[in-house]
């Protein structure tokens, strides 16, 4: 009885705090998306599942899924290819290796938000770049003011400031790399590329399923520099589904309509990561074994 | 023969220094351009914005983004430095325990405890904003600090517990045992056993919530709101900047004031983040 006791006291307190402000959350998301509340009324209609329905009708919340899609696939694509480069270029215990890992990691440390911020500071109409161009008598370019270019010029930002991370997390996995089968694969006379895809990418394996996993999830949340880069503009074109939500919920006062995105974007999130975590299940056991 | 060889390897070398010092110079263009703008005029920073003519920088503008009523940046400071304590603290407190049983005891719920709070971490946070106001509001702690603090504690559990537990794991539990041995209750053995050697876990974390925490914008926005007065760094750099976005010399000082700190305490600590980072990887 008092061993139980210990265990519930070593237990409970974050157990209580994860279910009250997070279980619970999550639960009321989802009652709200069954109703038509606006956030002040005290009693919200029950209405099914209209939410959804209204949702597949909505030609802002579906480009918006999509464009969150788009910076979620382009975004972990770009991460982990320029991560994993990166992360072969400064492998290795030297003071310049060391500079350039915390000079491709630092941005990372900065608020998306005050990123964000400083490059439409850089790449905004009347901005650096353009009051450079203007000063040396060439046309400005569209970098936050085309709907294309706001977009490309979003995830670049994006990745800027993020695969850094990415360099770090593949620097640890090729501490894992076993030292002995890259010297018999020399012996053996393979080449840099032969020993790079049978020797090293197959033992990277798990650290490449990491990352994939955690730049998808981090990818299909982006808002904070969607708020301080292009403001969701122009007209639309750099809404993502988490700035959506957001707007529906605070500025429309669309309460159940934003708690229904929520619970699709939810499910979205935890789906792709599954899948991804699923599909890599096989190239990870390669790895182990 | 010999010199055959040497050729090729040497221009290697020098390209892939070459390509880094480029990406290089592309990563910190942006933060030179920063610093430097801090200390020019509207009129310079667009006509000129790359040169760094010694009389013609300025502190006038950095000495008015620090008196800025909008945003009292040393307020600010200090209230994100306390969440960030608070936050840290509260996460060790509640993490620690829980993680400890779960990593020593195989019962099939302890597993399912475990899956839970890891299930966790596929929850956008900016989803999960919008009921946690009501629940807060239940609550009576919305748009008060512990409110804050609680929320912010909670997303950091669902990571630490995973972390930790997975940490724990590679401490023998025999050291346990003996200090159980010794009379020593669970808290006790947890607290003065297990707790002091699981200390590079704790580093890491303690750093990643630190940034999050100081970094986080949509919390605090929504949590503590504009009305309770209560800026952090990120909240109160949007307050500040982003109806003058496009006057520089209120942009670009408030801007480097906002991550002066944190870049500091990032260059001191380099080697302790990116190692973190890179045990808290190879765990998990």
């Amino acid at each position: 009885m008092r061993a139980r006791l210990t265990t519930l006291s070593m237990v409970g307190p974050a157990l209580v705090l994860f279910v009250v402000m997070l279980v619970v959350p999550v639960g009321l998301s989802i009652y709200l998306s069954l109703t038509d509340w606006d956030g002040y009324s005290a009693n919200p209609a029950f209405i099914g599942l209209k939410n959804y329905v209204n949702l597949t009708h909505s030609a802002e919340a579906i480009r918006a899924g999509w464009v969150t899609l788009l910076i979620a696939a382009v975004g972990t694509v770009l991460l982990s290819v320029l991560g994993l480069g990166f992360a072969l270029l400064v492998n290795g215990a030297s003071r310049l290796n060391a500079f350039f890992r915390i000079v491709l990691f630092y941005p990372h440390v900065l608020s998306a938000l005050v990123v964000g911020f400083l490059w439409s500071a850089v790449l905004g109409t009347s901005g650096v770049v353009n009051g450079w161009l203007t000063s040396k008598g060439s046309a400005v370019l569209p970098f936050l003011s085309d709907p294309k270019w706001a977009l490309a010029s979003l995830i670049a930002v994006l990745v800027w400031a993020g695969f850094g991370v990415n360099v770090v997390l593949y620097l640890a996995g090729l501490q894992t790399v076993p030292k002995d089968l890259l010297e018999a694969a020399r012996i053996d006379g393979a080449t840099k590329r032969q020993t790079f895809f049978n020797v090293t990418l197959p033992a990277l394996a798990p650290v490449v399923t990491v990352n994939l996993v955690l730049s998808l999830v981090t990818l299909l949340k982006t808002y904070d520099l969607v708020v301080s880069l292009t403001g969701g503009g122009p007209a639309g074109s750099t809404q993502t589904a988490a700035y959506l939500i957001l707007w529906d919920s605070f500025h429309n006062n669309a309460l159940g309509f934003g708690s229904a995105q929520s619970v699709v974007l939810m499910v979205i999130t935890a789906g792709l990561a599954l899948t991804v975590a699923r599909l890599r299940a096989r190239a990870d056991q390669g790895a182990s074994a | 023969m010999a010199t055959l060889q040497l050729k090729p390897w040497k221009t290697k070398r020098w390209g892939r220094i070459a390509f880094l010092v480029l990406t290089s110079v592309l990563m910190l263009v942006p933060m030179y351009l920063l610093v430097v703008s801090a200390f020019k005029s509207q009129q310079d920073i667009l006509a000129h914005p790359f040169s760094l003519s010694p009389d013609q920088l300025t502190t006038q503008y950095l000495k008015k983004a620090a008196t800025n009523p909008d945003f009292n940046i040393v307020k600010g400071y200090a209230v994100t430095v306390l969440f960030v304590v608070s936050v840290n603290v509260l996460s060790v407190a509640l993490a620690g325990p829980v993680s400890y049983v779960i990593a020593r005891r195989s019962e099939r719920r302890y597993r399912m405890l475990l899956l839970l709070f890891v299930a966790g971490t596929f929850i956008p946070s900016q989803v999960l904003v919008i009921p946690v106001v009501y629940t807060l509001k239940f609550l009576g702690l919305m748009g008060t600090i512990p409110g804050f603090v609680l929320f912010e504690t909670t997303l950091t559990l669902p990571f630490s517990i995973f972390l930790y537990a997975g940490y724990i794991l590679t401490i023998p539990a025999s050291l346990d045992e003996a200090a159980a041995v010794d009379g020593a209750g669970k808290h006790r053995v947890f607290w003065s056993i297990v707790f002091p050697l699981m200390k590079p876990a704790v580093v890491t974390m303690v750093i990643l919530n630190t940034f999050s925490v100081w970094n986080d914008f949509v919390n605090p926005q929504i949590i503590l709101g504009p009305g309770s007065g209560l800026y952090t760094v990120t909240t109160g750099v949007y307050a500040a900047v982003s109806q003058y976005s496009t006057d520089y010399t209120v942009v670009f000082p408030t801007l480097l004031l906002a991550v002066a700190p944190l870049l500091v305490v990032f260059v001191l600590l380099q080697r302790h983040v990116i190692s973190g980072l890179t045990a808290g990887a190879t765990k998990g």
